[in-house]
């Protein structure tokens, strides 16, 4: 009764007002539902909304992360649930999402400003990890397969690092100005700078930064028997002492607007030194890898109606290159060359040790084209395909020579090379999807993506996910998804390397997820995020120093779950906790053999806490645990230590001169922080941090 | 093990407080001086020939006011279509009846809401709420970022004889009826084939 009289009321006087009201009135319910779509659109593309996305989400500002004392994308990731660090001799270090295949790479992708910006040769992207945290406005992370983006299949999960080139109408960025100064000599300098007119916009970011860091890594491979055989011994030639992880690099990068034409672009030069070095010997302090990785992308994004079309073509080059002692003076060891040549058996010593100098120069061909219809009512279809052109365009295999055991490198380009110069592969996929919205409560996204590639194809990945709200408060969500990793370059071209042998039959790996989720807001920025996931990976990749040939020989099941919270305990405060679970079993070959994860940790609890002291000075603590991880099969060696590390940062901002200084202290107790070997390489793990600080100051123009 | 236990039992039994999500903020000091302008009765609540918003706050919370009024300042420089306005800020503890103002504008606290919507209803007032939480304590409106972007109205504190809008406003807004409703927030009877962009649930 009290509703029909209240809706009763509500209709007369509308009425009644409606007699006296004017074009302004109707125009300014117009311009409310123009902004509100407007914010919808700035909150959907800044994740804001997370919570009623159709994926297993967490995004950081990177506000908040300077705030903290974080210094770049790495130590960003490392608060991600579920994320871990592994790394490998030449420090290529890579996340781990859930557990899933850490000794292998392309497990997730990292997109800058939407462009894939993963190496081929690896398929993964530690020359981005040291990108400064000043330079990130927000870093997405979706784990699990679920994330499939344009085309692109994210195995594990995904990232998406958006820069302070992102704009929109009332939330422009400032220009910005960052020095910075820390533990191992490390220095930065960087700036960004936005030029805006109607129609075009220009954004520039620029950086510089190096330091000297090396960390002991105990006794080389050598110790281990890399390099010794029946009747040659050279165990006794393993040195202990530091790895150089020392690194230079600097970055520019250029986005341009104009209508609705853009364009990305990026020249970043990442080198650094030869950690424990290719062939499991400690390099020399100046032995160098260069992971350059250069991109240039051209869009056309128009919306016409109901249709909205995104086309978009690019072209990306990276680079391994390699310049290093391998082994060290005195070494004997049979005429690899001869023997993989001729089978015969030659011994060679070199008083002078072995120098390598390895190349291979890669260029992804990319060109998409995505139509987004809307115009069916509750629905949003997306149409398109996804082609890649992937070739090396140039290769240089150097290494000292085998038959004399001089050590001035030798050109064996043509004759033993280290990769296939004629490396290449063409892949294309089609995407469909649907977004149906049925009501405010339930939404679904539906879809597959069909891949064909000139080696082994991936097939059909299908997606289905819901969304179910509830009420604002609570909202559930259920994803099974299927999606696949192609294998690397390394694992598919490495040539006459004993260590890694390389083919070109591998099939995909495969994984089927299942996730659920349930999310409780509390308030509208306090929120548990909790979810299950059971994923079934097919197929994996897998070489050990027993068997070198890369197969898909494994199959793993993982389950676990992740808790996250984010809240307060004050309106002066700001507190984020998470917890992961995973365990799993790896079934290995057609031996029966199988094994609980190597190199996993099972557990893993992150979490930070800022207290605004007032509005110019904050105090801020992060502490990270991650669990034990158990070894491999066959590797002898106690597992891997948990360890606990905490670090705290003072942050004082001014407002009215538009700077900031932040000083942090990193690893306080100075945890002894390492990242497991592979079995019979590195007896000790690899180390990666010891206590540290850092002074940045940043200022905005 | 210890360890574990050791961190998670140094983050239990938090109880929460309260910050504030820039995007959120400047979507509500744009949409909701729009508002006021919808309100059919507005002339008799101008101060001075003027519109005068209040922004109500903590005494913590001070900058997030003043950034409120920058937002709105910027949005609309002096000007809400044809009429003046003037935003003043006011701690929670010095509003009262004689407080003068055309609209209240609360940030959170944890005691002084149903003060606010005391005053705001002696006054014959709007009131807009940054968290939709505290229009079960007697605000009028809230702006949410969910799925969509969602303005909130509780129908029950609509019942002042002071407030009135016009009707293209009614079709934009959803409507929390009671307590349990913002609990429930709507969705006991999810109407199946209702328009996800402009339903008025609960009429």
């Amino acid at each position: 009764m009290q509703n029909r009289l209240f809706n009763t009321a509500i209709l007369l006087s509308s009425l009644t007002y409606s007699c006296v009201a004017d074009t302004d009135v109707d125009g300014l319910a117009e311009s409310i539902t123009n902004q509100m779509e407007h914010f919808n659109k700035v909150a959907t593309t800044t994740k804001q909304n997370e919570h009623y996305q159709p994926y297993i989400i967490s995004v950081f500002e990177g506000k908040e992360l300077e705030k903290l004392g974080i210094s770049n994308l790495k130590e960003a990731l490392s608060l991600v649930p579920g994320v871990d660090m592994a790394t490998d001799n030449v420090n290529t270090q890579t996340p781990i999402f859930r557990g899933s295949n850490p000794l292998s790479y392309g497990q997730s992708k990292l997109f800058i400003d939407g462009v894939l910006v993963n190496n081929v040769f690896f398929d993964a992207y530690p020359e981005y990890l040291s990108f400064p945290i000043e330079m990130i406005k927000r870093i997405e992370v979706t784990r699990g397969s679920g994330s499939k983006t344009d085309g692109v299949n994210a195995y594990a999960g995904s990232i998406h690092v958006i820069t302070y080139a992102e704009d929109f109408e009332g939330f422009e960025s400032s220009d910005k100005m960052v020095l910075k100064y820390g533990s191992y000599d490390y220095r930065m300098g960087g700036f960004i700078k936005t030029y805006k007119t109607e129609d075009f916009k220009i954004f520039v970011d620029f950086f510089t930064q190096e330091d000297n860091k090396k960390l002991p890594a105990g006794f080389d491979g050598l110790s281990q028997g890399v390099l010794s055989m029946p009747g040659i011994d050279n165990r006794a030639l393993s040195r202990s002492g530091d790895a150089p992880l020392w690194l230079k690099e600097y970055s520019l990068g250029a986005n341009l607007e104009y209508k609705d034409f853009s364009i990305k672009a990026r020249v970043h030069e990442h080198k650094k030194g030869s950690a424990y070095g290719i062939n499991l010997a400690l390099p020399q302090e100046s032995d160098r890898v260069k992971l350059p990785n250069y991109y240039l992308e051209l869009g056309y994004n128009k919306e016409i109606g109901n249709y909205d079309i995104e086309v978009k073509g690019g072209v990306k080059y990276d680079t391994f290159d390699s310049k290093s002692k391998l082994l060290p003076d005195g070494l004997t060891f049979i005429d690899m060359y001869q023997y993989d040549t001729l089978g015969t058996i030659s011994p060679v010593v070199f008083t002078n040790g072995i120098y390598g100098e390895h190349l291979a120069k890669q260029r992804t061909l990319y060109q998409s084209s995505y139509l987004k219809y809307n115009g069916i009512y509750g629905h949003r279809l997306t149409a398109g395909y996804r082609f890649v052109k992937e070739e090396t365009i140039e290769m240089t295999s150097k290494l000292s020579n085998w038959s004399t055991g001089l050590p001035e490198p030798y050109d064996y380009t043509q004759t033993y090379p280290f990769f296939d110069a004629d490396a290449k592969r063409n892949a294309v996929t089609f995407s469909l999807q649907d977004e149906f919205l049925l009501n405010d409560g339930l939404s679904f996204i539906y879809g597959f993506n069909y891949e064909q590639t000139s080696y082994e194809d991936a097939g059909l990945d299908p997606r289905i996910s819901m969304v179910y709200q509830f009420n604002s408060d609570n909202i559930f969500k259920t994803i099974y998804s299927s999606s696949h990793r192609n294998s690397s370059w390394q694992e598919m071209f490495t040539k006459n390397n004993h260590a890694r042998v390389g083919g070109t039959n591998l099939e995909p790996e495969k994984v089927d997820a299942f996730e659920v989720a349930y999310i409780k807001k509390f308030s509208s920025d306090t929120y548990l995020q909790t979810n299950l996931f059971y994923l079934l990976n097919k197929d994996q990749i897998h070489n050990s120093s027993a068997n070198p040939q890369y197969e898909n020989v494994v199959d793993t099941d993982i389950y676990g779950f992740e808790v996250e919270y984010k809240g307060y305990i004050s309106s002066a405060d700001q507190l984020y906790l998470n917890y992961s679970f995973v365990k799993g079993r790896s079934e290995i070959g057609d031996d029966g053999t199988s094994q609980s994860l190597p190199n996993v940790a099972n557990h893993l609890i992150k979490g930070y806490y800022i207290y605004n002291i007032n509005s110019r000075l904050s105090l801020s603590g992060i502490t990270k645990y991650v669990g034990s991880k158990e070894r491999a099969l066959g590797d002898v060696r106690e597992d891997a230590e948990d360890y606990l590390t905490v670090d705290a940062a003072l942050q004082y901002r001014d407002k009215k001169h538009d700077y900031k200084v932040t000083l942090s202290l990193k690893n306080i107790f100075d945890t002894d922080v390492a990242y497991p070997s592979s079995p019979k390489t590195y007896y000790e793990d690899y180390a990666q941090e010891n206590r540290s600080f850092l002074i940045a100051l940043a200022k905005e123009f | 093990m210890k360890k574990i236990l050791l961190l998670l039992f140094m983050f239990i039994n938090l109880a929460y407080g309260y910050t504030y999500d820039n995007l959120l903020l400047k979507a509500q000091a744009s949409i909701f001086p729009k508002i006021i302008m919808l309100d059919k009765k507005l002339e008799s609540k101008l101060v001075d020939g003027k519109i005068i918003y209040t922004i109500v706050y903590e005494k913590d919370d001070y900058e997030t006011a003043l950034e409120v009024e920058k937002f709105i300042d910027e949005k609309y420089n002096g000007h809400l279509n044809d009429y003046l306005y003037k935003i003043n800020l006011v701690e929670f503890s010095n509003l009262s009846k004689e407080t003068k103002t055309s609209a209240i504008y609360s940030l959170n606290s944890e005691k002084q809401i149903k003060k606010v919507a005391e005053v705001a209803q002696q006054k014959g007032v709007v009131t807009f709420s940054y968290d939709i939480d505290n229009l079960k304590n007697g605000l009028l409106f809230s702006l949410v970022l969910e799925k969509s972007t969602v303005l909130y109205c509780n129908k029950n504190n609509l019942h002042s004889q002071d407030i009135s809008f016009v009707d293209s406003l009614y079709r934009i807004v959803k409507f929390i009826e009671s307590k349990s409703d913002i609990q429930k927030k709507l969705y006991n009877d999810i109407p199946l084939f209702n328009s996800y962009k402009t339903v008025v649930a609960g009429l």
